[in-house]
This record gives structure tokens, sequence and C-alpha cells, in this order.
């Protein structure tokens, strides 16, 4: 049977880049990584474009390989030792910044921050739930893993991730407590 | 509002700043332009992947017929040669019974005469 869509290469990039980048970007917490992941994951949309049978099936494809290729990218950054300094080093670096300037940093960026904290399956849960909007059941599809596991990881990410929200918030008012005081 | 309730509502909340919070980023402007370029860059591989794919396929075709071509006249000439010989052992019989019956006809005269 003929398929009435066609999927076009330069269009599913055009429609679905900001959507794959922020996946990998929330994933690895590392702008480069993620554009690198993007990447991959576009070209190998291209290798298999045959395949792609309608927009939400192009959507969906996408959204996976995403995921993917995040865990993977984290998995190989995890047995690369020996960058393990350097990531350390800017944390340090990025660190000290914060505290510089922690009035200007936005709730945003601060629970972006504590997400790359999480560990991953939580996070993968947590930002297909609240970036994606996605259901249970589509996560749970998405991440290829039982539904309850999805909600298991869902609760405690957010349980955690709001645990940490509050303990920063407190430290914050502390700190400007003291800079008052002096 | 009783504790659960206010835990809820600040569960509902927290929730309501993480969908916001979450909300997709824009690619690098440089993404789509590296990922065009990289496209590009893999069909013309891939082409030229083709083209020499084809090349040697032909060659090989080629090599498999003149292999074949140079076999079947060997077998072709070996067999020529051997019927050639066939003949020549052939002639060599023919010549020597024709050369027999002469002799035995001399003799049978011979015989007649002495008698």
């Amino acid at each position: 049977m003929a398929r009435d869509w066609q999927p076009d290469f330069e269009q599913l990039v055009d429609e679905h880049q900001s959507m794959v980048f922020s996946l990998a970007l929330r994933m690895t917490g590392d702008r480069g990584l993620a554009e690198e992941i993007a990447q991959d994951v576009f070209m190998e949309l291209d290798r298999n474009l045959s395949r792609i049978e309608s927009p939400l099936h192009a959507l969906c494809w996408l959204r996976r390989v995403a995921m993917n290729r995040s865990s993977d990218a984290l998995r190989r950054r995890k047995v690369r030792g020996m960058d393990l300094w350097v990531e350390m080093e800017e944390g340090h670096g990025a660190r000290i910044e914060k505290n510089e300037s922690r009035s200007a940093l936005g709730l945003g960026v601060r629970l972006e921050h504590l997400l790359t904290t999480l560990p991953e399956p939580q996070r993968a849960a947590l930002v297909l739930r609240y970036q994606e909007d996605l259901t249970q059941e589509e996560i749970a599809a998405t991440l290829e893993a039982p539904l309850a596991t999805v909600k298991s990881h869902l609760q405690r990410g957010l349980k955690l991730l709001r645990a940490r929200a509050t303990d920063q918030l407190k430290e914050f008012v502390r700190a400007k407590e003291q800079v008052r005081g002096l | 509002m009783d504790d659960f309730e206010r835990d809820q509502f600040e569960r509902d909340q927290f929730e309501r700043e993480l969908k916001q919070a979450f909300q997709r980023r824009p690619a690098p402007p440089s993404l789509k332009r590296k990922l065009m370029e990289q496209r590009g860059r893999q069909h013309t591989g891939r082409l030229r992947f083709r083209a020499v794919m084809w090349q040697r396929l032909a060659a090989s075709v080629l090599l498999v017929a003149a292999l074949g071509g140079g076999l079947a006249w060997r077998n072709r000439e070996e067999q020529r040669k051997g019927e050639a010989a066939r003949e020549q052992v052939l002639t060599a019989l023919r010549i020597t019974c024709h050369a027999l019956d002469r002799v035995k006809i001399q003799l049978a005269e011979h015989d007649r005469g002495t008698q």
C-alpha cells in the first residue's frame, strides 16, 4: 500500500531539533555533547527515513533514539575515567560562578541544574514527563520500561528533586541573611 | 488548610514550576547547518561508494568471464588436439593395414608361383 505522507528530512529537522536538543541537554547537562547527540540522532533518522511512516512515528522515533543516545553518551562518559577530572573542574568553576551570581539565577536554571544531580532513570522519566508532557504509559513505551518502574522513577525523582530544591532555597535564604548580618 | 492539603498544593505548585522550567530550549542555530552539511557529505560519500561498488562488480564480472572463456578455450583446444591425434593414429593404422594387405597379396602370388 502506498503511503500518503513522504518524510522530508529538512522539515523534520526544523520541527524537532529543539525537542531532540533539549532532551539531550537535560539528560547530559552538557551543551556540546547535546549538540553532538542531536546530530547523531538526525543522521540516524536520515539513514532510516524510508522506514518512517507518519509525522507521529517520526516524533516518537526521534524521542526514543534521543533518549537512547543520551544514555549511551552518559555511559561512555562514566567509562572514560580521564574526563572525570575535567568535569569536576568544570563543575567547581560553575559552582563558584553560581555563588557569585546566585541571585541572578532563575528558578528554571536552578531546577535544570538540580535535575542533572538525579540518577539517570529518574531524570529520564522526569524530562519526558515535564518537558514532553507525556503520560506514564507513553514514557514507559519510549523508555521501553515497565509501567510500574516508570511510576516509581517519577515518584522518587520528583520527591528527590523537590527535597533538593527546598534545601537549596533554605541555603540561599541563610546565605542572604548572613550577608545582611555583615 | 490542613497538612495534607498544603502538601498537595505545594506539590502541584512544584509540578507547575517544573513544567515551566522544562520548556524546550531552542537548538543552536548552527545545528541545522551542520546537519545539512554532514548529510550532503554522507550522500556524496554514499554515491561514490556505490559507483566504486558497481565498478568493482563490473571488473569482477569481466574477470570471471575472461577466466571462464580461457578455460573453455583450453578445454576445446585439448579436445581438438585429442581428435587430431586420434585421426593420426587411425590414418597410421589404415596405412599399416593397407601395407599388410599388399604383403599378404604378394605372398599369395609368390606361393602360387612356386607351386
